[in-house]
């Protein structure tokens, strides 16, 4: 094919095509903040007492099932309230992959931990993508209930099959992560600067990376050819067929994708717990007031955001969690009995109401106000610059 | 045969209830495109004003406030929120109605404490033998009184000026404004009249014979069981929300007898799959297709 | 390259009892630049849709070279040098131009989630590869300097040329254009014409356009087609179609009428 650039219309201006993102001051800033998170990350467990640090390994277990939510729901447009399932899904194939065999009630395969915790990825993945085929046929809302119904199912066969999850009474502990025959335990003395690194500490650091993995998995594939194809099938099916886009395999990979990060944060969540209990209470795990939990996160955070479905997450996981940390230090009633506003209580109001007011004021969430300052930042140092 | 007859009357009975909510449903989402999740907290709502009130003004009086509440408490939500944001899309606002749900759910929750109370006394745990059949009077109750609104909803519907202008709406909002129909009173009506009929579905759901648990954070999840009622019989269709009402109510009275309690609420959503994959819009609904 | 031909042939197309496309037969000649006009409601976007393999033809075939494309997904039509805009542009409004414009060149990429996900070194070389030909071809439409903003930011008549560029950046040996000059003003108009024209002598590849604007039509076609009703009611050479009293009748005559 010949070249059309070969000749330009007389109206159009004078400018080198840079297909680039432009790298200025503010990219660099942007670069320095992302590390200054990661090394204040990587320090706080040599500062911080153990209950707050468990308090921010459940963020991060948000984090990583926002990221995978968001990237469904928010890139490729597709209403899922069945991320509780798929992090059943994963915290049960984890707890039986890694179980100890031989035991008569409990099935178990004693796999290492990490080919467990790969496999349970892998299985939540498939089960995604087996769903995808309902999914493929279904728009919007029907989508959103149609999802629904896995949570339902999942619970059901989740206390039926009590010789996996070890049932509802007593539920099933899962086996501790180690890696490469490095115990994620208070096994052995391991100190940093005269901090020892016990559980706790050594989780952090496990939880840490994972969520940096799926991170920068996630902004790696939005700003690639898969994330373009997501936001096609979601913006104009026809169009996105028509540039070559198979709508069916777009939604069934964002699809796998998702729960493949909902079952990560499946196996976070019962390393985090260390137990596997599939019930709805109003602690539950794995009922649908998580689902909407973590539709909460990637609402607040701005649709399609991965950062915003990270602040999304530091806010509707931690919240609960830090406000009874600070409730018992300061010797606030802390809420336990009848009619108490409990922690849990005071940041579902926040969270509902964080999501009224996004939807009113900034439909765009949290990134969205990131962006317009950003913008107002790079403007003003373009001024400055005086072009 | 008799334990089947019993089966098939009391799941009618829920069914009507059923039936009630996902009319309410559907009105909204024929009004407004919006998928009302705050549904259950409509319910709670009604129900949690007729056990406050009933010991001081007595359960009739109690249970007409309970109604009137709920319908009141859609009206403001619709007034003060969604009406507030014409620019956000239906999919944001039914977003938006999450939030609602979670406020309102978390905080009447939390002031029924363990409180359990049943709703229906009057007529709740007395059932009646028919022949060797043991109906549950509150379905029978529940059954009469859903024909008798659900009737009057339709015929409203065909007939009264807010029945037509809200059809009117549902086909072409633009036109629909400019023959001069008032869409912001079509909608406030249409939330009315969906959160009444949620007040009056709690009446028969906070009961001994239907759930067999008083009003608490459950009588929200069963709420919910509507949601498939309305999808299966088609989100914008109001003889698919009776249609998918009936089929909810008989699957779960069905699958409760004959293979267990727990199985009931899964096997609902199971039906809605099915019938989904075969009807992708349910089946009384319209296909929505794409322009380009 | 060679360029294939479009045959349409004997197309009917029902939706329920009522005929979008009687029975429609149409050849586009390799690198001819073929007109389809009608009145509204003729069927001229069906039958683009029916080309494209978003409607199935009832009856009928369109073959492109070898290829039956009333057999073929819609998504197969990139990879065999297929390119198509849209009467209502059909981008995403929230992503960037250049984002919009990469879109084209998905059938000609590769990579998954993980190489994706992990910026595999030669995923981001392809990327950067392709990011350079998509910006060249904006350069060429003239919205070069756009790469970075938002599509919603833009003015429509921009917004019509960036779908033109990622119909382009597929690299077609068979352009659909569906109205490009809808919603653009006289002058943008005008500038499409030339741009249009520009494109066939440049690439050499066959054009497909249905258009609303007679003016912008009978300037650039090499031949037309007129549907009325579904059905051809005449098709030649523009100044043939333009004296054809049945096409005065049907389609300008209402037209002038209406202008008038």
């Amino acid at each position: 094919m010949s070249e059309i650039a070969t000749k330009s219309p007389p109206e159009a201006p004078e400018r080198a095509p840079s297909p680039k993102p432009r790298r200025d001051a503010l990219w660099w800033v942007r670069k320095a903040l992302w590390l200054v998170v990661l090394l204040v990350a990587l320090a706080l467990p040599l500062y911080l007492e153990a209950e707050w640090l468990k308090a921010g390994q459940y963020m991060m277990v948000g984090a990583v099932g926002a990221i995978g939510l968001t990237l469904l729901t928010g890139q490729a447009g597709q209403l899922s309230l069945a991320h509780a399932f798929f992090l059943l899904a994963g915290a049960t194939a984890y707890t039986v992959l890694s179980g100890p065999t031989g035991d008569p009630e409990l099935l178990g395969f004693g796999l290492d931990p990490l080919l467990a915790l790969l496999g349970a990825v892998a299985i939540s993945a498939v089960l995604g993508l087996a769903f995808a085929p309902v999914a493929g046929r279904l728009r919007g809302i029907y989508l959103g209930v149609a999802s629904l119904s896995l949570v339902f199912l999942g619970l059901y066969f989740g206390q039926a099959a009590e010789n996996l999850t070890g049932g509802t009474s007593t539920g099933r502990p899962p086996a501790e992560f180690s890696l490469f025959g490095f115990p994620f335990s208070n096994e052995g003395d391991l100190e940093i600067l005269g901090v020892p690194i016990r559980e706790t500490e050594r989780v952090w650091y496990l939880f840490l990376a994972l969520t940096v993995i799926a991170f920068l998995l996630a902004r790696g594939a939005v700003g690639g050819r898969v994330g373009r194809a997501w936001r096609a099938v979601r913006d104009n099916e026809p169009a996105a067929a028509v540039m070559g886009v198979s709508v069916w395999r777009a939604k069934a990979g964002a699809f796998a994708v998702s729960s493949a990060y909902a079952g990560l944060a499946g196996v976070m969540t019962v390393l985090w717990f260390d137990l596997l209990k599939p019930d709805e209470s109003e602690f539950g795990t794995y009922g649908i007031n998580v689902s909407i939990a973590y539709l909460a996160m990637i609402i607040i955070g701005g649709l399609g955001s991965v950062p915003g479905a990270l602040v999304g997450a530091l806010l509707v996981n931690g919240l609960p969690q830090v406000l009874a940390l600070y409730s018992t230090e300061l010797g606030w009633s802390t809420g336990t009995g009848e009619h108490a506003f409990t922690p849990i209580l005071i940041s579902s109001f926040v969270y509902g109401a964080a999501i009224i007011l996004v939807v009113l004021f900034e439909p765009g969430g949290l990134a969205a106000i990131g962006r317009r300052i950003a913008g107002r930042l790079s403007g003003k140092q373009r001024e400055r610059n005086g072009s | 045969m008799e334990t089947f007859v019993q089966l098939v009357v009391n799941g009618l009975g829920k069914g009507a209830v059923f039936a009630l909510l996902a009319l309410g449903f559907v009105i909204i989402f024929k009004a407004t495109e919006v998928v009302n999740f705050a549904h259950g907290s409509l319910v709670l709502f009604g129900g949690y004003l007729v056990v406050t009130l009933r010991d001081s003004i007595g359960w009739a009086g109690a249970a007409i406030v309970g109604v009137v509440g709920a319908g009141l408490l859609a009206l403001v939500v619709e007034r003060l929120l969604l009406s507030r944001s014409k620019l956000a899309d239906p999919f944001s606002l039914a977003l938006l109605t999450i939030g609602v749900d979670v406020i309102v759910t978390e905080e009447i929750v939390r002031r029924l404490g363990v409180s359990l109370p049943f709703i229906g006394d009057a007529w709740d745990a007395k059932p009646i033998q028919v022949g060797g059949i043991t109906l549950f009077r509150t379905h029978l109750v529940a059954l009469v009184v859903a024909t008798v609104l659900i009737t009057l909803f339709f015929l409203a519907f065909r007939y009264s000026n807010w029945g037509i202008a809200m059809r009117a709406q549902a086909e072409n909002k633009e036109a629909a404004a400019l023959v001069g129909i008032r869409s912001g009173r079509v909608t406030a009506t249409a939330w009315l009249v969906a959160g009444l009929l949620a007040g009056v579905a709690v009446l028969f759901i906070a009961t001994q014979d239907f759930s067999g648990a008083g009003l608490s954070r459950g009588t929200h999840s069963i709420a919910l069981a509507a949601f498939p009622a309305a999808i299966l019989g088609g989100l914008d269709s109001t003889a698919g929300a009776v249609a998918g009402g009936i089929t909810v109510g008989l699957v779960d009275a069905l699958a409760t007898h004959y293979v267990s309690f727990a199985f009931a609420k899964s096997a609902v959503f199971l039906v809605m799959l099915v019938v989904l994959v075969v009807r992708p819009s349910g089946l009384f609904g319209t296909r929505e297709t794409t322009r380009v | 390259m060679t360029v294939p031909e479009l045959s349409v042939r004997d197309v009917t197309l029902r939706f329920g009892g009522l005929y979008a496309l009687d029975d429609v037969s149409l050849t586009v000649e390799p690198g001819s630049l073929h007109a389809l006009i009608g009145p509204n409601g003729a069927g001229k976007s069906s039958c683009f849709n029916v080309i494209s393999g978003l409607y199935r033809a009832n009856e009928g075939t369109v073959t492109f070279g070898d290829h039956d494309l009333t057999r073929t997904r819609p998504h197969r039509l990139a990879r065999m040098g297929i390119g198509r805009s849209f009467q209502n542009a059909a981008l995403s409004p929230h992503s960037t131009v250049l984002d919009n414009v990469m879109l084209g060149r998905f059938a000609l990429t590769h990579g998954g989630f993980l190489s994706c996900g992990l910026r595999l070194p030669w995923t981001r070389r392809e990327e950067r590869k392709h990011a350079e030909r998509a910006a060249e071809i904006c350069d060429f439409l003239g919205i070069g300097a756009e790469l970075h903003a938002p599509v919603g930011s833009l003015p429509y008549g921009a917004v019509k040329r960036v779908d033109l560029a990622r119909a382009l950046a597929v690299e077609p040996s068979l352009l659909l254009l569906d109205e490009p000059a809808a919603g653009t003003n006289a002058a943008e108009t005008a500038e499409l014409a030339s741009t249009i024209h520009d494109i066939r002598d440049e690439l050499g590849i066959s054009i497909l356009l249905v258009e609303h604007d007679m003016g912008l039509v009978m300037g650039i076609a090499d031949r037309v087609t007129v549907l009325d009703f579904g059905r051809v009611i005449a098709d030649g050479p523009p100044a043939d179609v333009q004296a054809d009293p049945e096409v005065v009748r049907a389609y300008l005559g209402s037209e002038n009428a209406e202008a008038g």
